[in-house]
């Protein structure tokens, strides 16, 4: 029976004075209580990187060192294998470490691009499951319950990752459990365990050394003082003591890691924009060559937007100098595009006009928006048209082309607007935004309109009140129109239009303001 | 007679005065009286066309408007309608004139570059794309080289080009397979504006001069 009312759904469905009747038996669950058997039981699988500082900035393949600056002083940090057989070690000075090994190679620290391999090797593992989470600067956490039948595995699956970091150039640190705290803990401590039950968990967590659960110095060291070096030297504490000496949150720490509380963590996902940046070891200015590298560019672009089944329609490249700003580059096209050949031919285009003021030291492709790429079929084609018929590329492949080159402004289309107004009758459409074109309404047949139309009316000048083009006088041929409209907005007009001709045998299109002065405009030509 | 005539005529030592154009039928202009002198009865396809005018607005976009209006619908051939690209003209192209004379608004383009060289940059890939089935221009210089490059790019995407060219180019040579000159008639005629047309150059025809055709 109060198994019944303890029930949640009970409790809800409950009325507002049944469940105030019902609050006082729901308790707190205790701290110790385990947790209860869920449907989806969950394995977390934990990369850490160890030596990502070094992997992230590696360049070449002499002895290289990560140096740190400690207190004003560079010490290292990090160094590979060579350089630590030549004796360098964590924590020498900079130059006590070029002092073993001359031709060591120093490196500064670099967080950002930690962050960047960190965020590139999460995207790679984002193929493997459909929780990835960045947990530290240097810890990779994956949910893999869910992928273990599609991989074949645990083992298998294991096999996959850990091939393919090496393959990348990362050595880590594997780790299975069901808890994240307790896999990132093993992968710390270097116990290359796989543990799917959770009743082993505890036992395989007793033996871990406190330093690999990255707890404050200070509380290491007092814990260390009372002979406290082990997980299972915390556990055996009693909790309350534990908790009023030190604070909740390391005992929650172990609750989490235990599996004693729930432990809910953040999915990281790849970055639906496309942002990669290529460093040049010295500065160019061969054309050939930097037209290669936006190449290798598109292609990763391509790669990147191709595992997402999505395109983009702005892509911009940034040529970096080391003096000045970087040169801009912006590319767009009709429609989501990912085809690095595509918008390579667009790039050639305004590649060719680009002036680099200087030689350049990094190039950086940055994709604009990107959304859901749209399938275009393609009719079949049985009998080819024989001569001459047969089409390069689509009036889109041409609009682009054409706004590569001379700019987005000066290629448009054009549709009619339903307006009385001559100048408002009609707009300008870009060819990159929306296609569909509108054909608002049917133009009435009797009113006489010019083809060309002036982008502004030009004054003409007058003789009396006959107006005059070219100096001659303009006899009128057709008129008036009135039209008289727009007092909705500030643009409002009183006009008389009528088509006249002068002596050269122009047609022209003029009108005389009825409101304000009564001059005389010419509005367009009949082409 | 006849058989033996023709015999003659497969020689290819014998040289024919209208030749190969005369197979290709042209573009009927939509007036009668310039299709009887054009050979192939119209304009030439997949040519360029230079027309040279002293000012705007004396109808040299009316004598273009039947055969534009024809290109922009959808032709049983073609499956669907050319595009028609406009570049670099003068002034606006007014959509409701041009909806009246029936052209159809959603396939147009209009292009404006900057300079002289982008001009016949953009009339060339507008030529050689294939989906545009009539590319007008109004070149700043248009030299003989460059006229017959557009006149290959033309024959390439078939396309119909119309260079709009001032009366000053009379003189230059030009790869043009058509070159007409507008005068206008002047100021007596109210219902038309008389426009003459003069045929300077039209390959595999005669130059004439059309009077009052517009």
């Amino acid at each position: 029976m109060s198994r019944a009312w303890k029930s949640p759904v009970t409790a809800r469905d409950a009325t507002p004075s049944a469940s105030q009747q019902v609050l006082p038996f729901l308790e707190p669950a205790p701290l110790t209580r385990p947790l209860a058997p869920t449907a989806v039981r969950r394995l977390w699988f934990c990369v850490w990187l160890p030596g990502l500082p070094l992997e992230a900035c590696r360049r070449s393949d002499e002895a290289t060192a990560i140096v740190e600056e400690q207190q004003g002083i560079h010490r290292v940090l990090l160094a590979d294998a060579r350089a630590q057989a030549a004796g360098v070690m964590a924590g020498q000075s900079a130059n006590a470490a070029l002092a073993l090994l001359p031709t060591l190679a120093l490196e500064e620290r670099s967080l950002p691009r930690e962050q960047q391999a960190l965020e590139m090797l999460a995207g790679w593992l984002e193929r493997f499951s459909s929780f990835v989470c960045i947990a530290d600067c240097d810890v990779l956490l994956l949910e893999i319950a869910g992928s273990l039948r599609l991989f074949g595995g645990l083992r298998e699956l294991r096999e996959k990752i850990s091939r393919g970091l090496r393959r990348q150039g990362f050595a880590a640190s594997l780790a299975i459990a069901p808890t994240p705290l307790g896999a990132t803990w093993l992968a710390r401590a270097d116990r290359r365990v796989c543990i799917r039950n959770e009743q082993n968990l505890a036992a395989a967590l007793r033996h871990l050394p406190l330093a690999s659960l990255h707890w404050p110095q200070a509380l290491c060291e007092s814990l260390r003082g009372m002979g406290v070096t082990t997980v299972g030297d915390c556990l055996r504490l009693p909790r309350e003591g534990f908790v009023r000496r030190f604070g909740a949150e390391p005992m929650l720490t172990l609750d989490r890691a235990l599996g004693h509380l729930p432990d809910p963590r953040h999915s990281w996902r790849a970055p639906e924009r496309f942002c990669v940046d290529y460093e040049m070891t010295e500065e160019q200015s061969d054309r050939e060559l930097l037209l290669n590298i936006c190449r290798e560019l598109l292609l990763s672009l391509e790669k990147f937007l191709l595992a997402r089944q999505l395109g983009t329609q702005r892509l911009a490249f940034s040529f970096f100098h080391l003096k000045g700003a970087a040169t801009e580059l912006r590319l767009g096209c009709a429609r989501a595009d990912r085809s690095a050949e595509r918008w390579l031919a667009l790039l050639r285009i305004r590649f060719e006009q680009l002036l680099l003021s200087e030689p350049v030291i990094a190039v950086r492709l940055q994709s604009g928006l990107t959304q859901p790429l749209q399938a275009e079929s393609v009719r079949l084609q049985f009998h080819d048209a024989g001569g001459g018929q047969q089409r390069r590329y689509s009036i889109t492949q041409l609009a682009e082309r054409l706004v590569a080159r001379i700019g987005d402004q000066s290629v448009h289309s054009t549709s009619m607007v339903a307006e009385h107004r001559p100048q408002y009758a009609w707009r300008a459409q870009s060819l990159l935004s929306d296609w569909t074109s509108t054909t608002l309404s049917e133009v009435r047949r009797h009113l006489r309109r010019p083809l060309w139309m002036l982008p502004e009316p030009a004054l003409l000048p007058a003789d009396g009140a006959y107006p005059l083009h070219q100096g001659c006088r303009l006899s009128l041929l057709e008129g008036p129109e009135r039209l008289e409209t727009g007092w909705w907005d500030e643009d409002s007009m009183s006009r008389d239009y009528y088509t006249a001709i002068n002596p050269a045998g122009m047609r022209l299109w003029i009108f005389r303001n009825r409101k304000q002065s009564p001059a005389w405009y010419l509005h367009g030509y009949f082409g | 007679m006849s058989a033996s005539l023709d015999k003659l005529l497969q020689n290819p030592r014998v040289w024919k005065g209208r030749s190969s154009l005369q197979q290709k039928a042209g573009l009927p202009s939509g007036y009668p009286e310039l299709d009887r002198h054009l050979p192939g009865g119209g304009w030439p396809p997949a040519a360029l066309t230079e027309i040279l005018i002293e000012q705007y607005g004396i109808g040299e976009l009316r004598l273009l408007m039947p055969a534009l209006a024809r290109l922009s619908e959808a032709q049983p051939d073609y499956g669907e309608p050319g595009w028609i690209a406009w570049v670099a003209p003068p002034f606006q192209p007014y959509p409701p004139a041009l909806r009246q004379y029936g052209i159809d608004l959603s396939r147009m383009l209009i292009v404006r570059p900057a300079d002289a060289s982008e001009i016949l940059w953009s009339t060339e890939q507008a030529l050689s794309s294939g989906t545009c089935a009539a590319v007008l221009f109004w070149p700043e210089a248009l030299d003989d080289q460059a006229s017959r490059r557009l006149q290959l790019a033309a024959e390439k995407g078939h396309s119909w080009a119309i260079a709009f060219r001032p009366m000053a180019a009379r003189g230059q040579a030009s790869a043009a397979a058509l070159r007409l000159e507008l005068h206008p008639g002047g100021t007596q005629h109210a219902d038309g504006q008389g426009t003459n047309v003069h045929i300077l150059k039209s390959r595999g025809g005669r130059p004439t001069v059309l009077n009052k055709l517009l």
